[in-house]
């Protein structure tokens, strides 16, 4: 589709390792060892829990993230949409909300206190919390198409927030 | 010898907080002696009803005004609109505390610029400048703004009552009934006396030794009491909750009408939307700002700033919001919501999504073309 996102594979990997969607420029990496969200999360299964983080979509939206923080505890029952934390960069701002009915188990509290592996390590270290769910979620493969379907109107609503 | 005179309104705050009615007081006692300046009080705008004398009095302004108010310009401009206090948009160089030099000019391009919207009907050549008093704590700040705003007034008026005595001196009645045409209980006042005395213009007179008064109001010391008949005082105004239509921003896509099920929207003899029926909105609801496409509807009293009319800062520090990008519920869902409770608590059904929900426009025209542009212009933003 003209002007969308291009899809292509990394040259030099393994074919399945990973998808990467164009953002302008920028090539944001999906990788395909885990499943996704899409309200832009990651969710990769450590035995019977997922642990979630951003994409690589998300950390170029947000740039370098200065605070983090939530407003639930550990062990927490949660709806899919609940709020349940913020999160403040250079150049964004945004609520957190539950990408699914589940229960939260425990937070990343080193993130927590400090989000700078959200910017150099999305998809290991800047893991943001762990969570147990049923609910069906995306493959990788699938999230990109998330992305190219959504990208023209992502960048709308972008400029329409800086045209106001 | 009638000069320019502008005409300035001190919306006075709701309640009784002194630091407001301190800065009410000292602007007002300071425009008494500004010779190009005639001023008034009313109530805040949002309580008045279509029959109160501060409304009436604002009605007959002729010229240019500054209104002084205790909301955004955007939704004071608009109050005054609804009730037929209609006029050009007046710029104010008066900026909030983080606001930039680029945001006021942007604002006001963006009245002039919104191709669809469907404008103000019937808009007089004269224009009123809204400031809001919330942003300002140094009274000097207010009125150099307002002394600016004098001598770029364009519209000669001549006022006949003025022209009466403009060679002498004002006798203290005269000036009593000129400056305070309605009495508390927003009858014509007939002083009682006739001796009152007029505020020296060394700024060490406090507004209850004046003959300034409030209309409508009763909090003044001194001053010959006319017996008030009607509602005891301007506490006894209600506080009110209602939405406001930004004409330089609604399209008439009808979906707020649609969307209201109390019947507060109706449509006037030119098939143009409006606020009908005031008071049967729910009070504290703002279900029906989150469905216009254009956030044309402002609820002044809501606790945030975009629904109570502010024009979005465009400063440094701006930061765009991916709430929505990262799952929140849509605007229609919390608008749905909202809906629903105050359905239940009329007694009546939720309806969920099921009723009134606007249809999005899914394609827009142009934006095809433009979308290489969109992502050439968002990598050079940096983005």
């Amino acid at each position: 589709m003209h002007g969308a996102g291009n899809l292509y594979l990394l040259s030099g990997m393994a074919a399945t390792d990973e998808l990467v969607f164009m953002m302008g420029q920028y090539p944001a990496r999906i990788p395909l060892d885990r499943l996704y969200s899409p309200s832009h999360f990651w969710l990769k299964a450590e035995g019977s829990v997922f642990r979630v983080g951003f994409t690589a979509y998300s950390v170029r939206l947000l740039q370098d993230v200065y605070f983090l923080s939530w407003s639930i505890d550990g062990e927490t029952t949660v709806r899919k949409k609940q709020e349940i934390g913020e999160i403040e960069s250079s150049k964004a701002v945004s609520t957190l909300y539950a990408p699914c009915d589940g229960r939260i188990l425990r937070f990343n509290e080193r993130v927590a206190s400090d989000p700078t592996p959200i910017n150099t390590d999305n998809y290991g270290t800047g893991w943001l919390y762990e969570l147990e769910t049923s609910d069906p979620l995306l493959s990788g493969a699938d999230y990109v198409a998330v992305l190219e379907a959504g990208w023209e109107q992502t960048q709308r609503m972008i400029k329409g927030q800086m045209n106001e | 010898m009638a000069g320019k005179k502008i005409t300035v309104v001190i919306s006075q705050a709701p309640g009784r907080n002194p630091t407001k009615r301190n800065l009410e007081e000292e602007l007002a006692a300071a425009l008494l002696v500004e010779s190009d300046v005639d001023v008034s009080l009313v109530p805040h705008l949002n309580d008045l009803t279509a029959d109160h004398s501060g409304l009436l009095f604002l009605k007959g302004v002729p010229g240019d005004m500054v209104v002084l108010s205790w909301l955004f310009p955007r939704a004071a401009r608009w109050i005054l609109d609804r009730n037929g206090v209609k006029g050009q948009l007046g710029t104010s160089l008066l900026k909030p505390a983080d606001e930039d030099e680029e945001a006021g000019t942007e604002a006001e391009r963006a009245e002039e610029s919104r191709p669809n919207a469907i404008g103000a009907l019937n808009a007089p050549k004269r224009k009123i400048y809204c400031i809001d008093l919330r942003d300002q704590n140094d009274p000097r700040v207010v009125l150099d703004e307002i002394r600016r705003i004098a001598r770029e007034a364009t519209v000669q008026t001549v006022d006949l009552d003025l022209m009466s005595w403009i060679g002498g001196s004002p006798a203290p009645a005269q000036m009593q009934r000129y400056l305070n045409p309605f009495a508390p209980n927003g009858a014509p006042a007939v002083p009682a006396n006739g001796h009152t005395p007029v505020a020296a213009p060394n700024g060490a007179n406090r507004i209850h030794s004046s003959p300034f008064g409030l209309i409508n109001g009763a909090d003044l010391t001194g001053l010959p009491a006319t017996p008030a008949s009607g509602p005891a005082a301007d506490d006894a105004l209600r506080r009110r909750w209602y939405p406001i239509i930004d004409y330089s921003r609604c399209t008439n896509c009808m979906a707020c009408i649609d969307f209201c099920l109390f019947g507060v929207y109706g449509v006037d003899a030119q098939d143009r939307i409006l606020v009908e029926q005031q008071d049967n909105c729910k009070k504290g609801c703002p279900a029906c700002s989150r469905v216009c496409p254009e956030n044309a509807i402002i609820f002044p009293e809501h606790k945030t700033p975009a629904i109570a009319g502010a024009d979005v800062e465009r400063d440094a520090n701006f930061k765009i919001d991916l709430s929505k990008l990262f799952g929140a519920p849509t605007a229609i869902e919390v608008a749905a919501a909202e809906r629903d409770q105050e359905l239940l608590n009329d007694g009546r059904e939720a309806v969920g999504l099921s009723v009134g929900i606007p249809k999005r426009r899914t394609e827009q025209p142009q934006q095809r073309d433009q979308l290489d542009d969109l992502m050439d212009d968002l990598d050079k933003l940096g983005l």
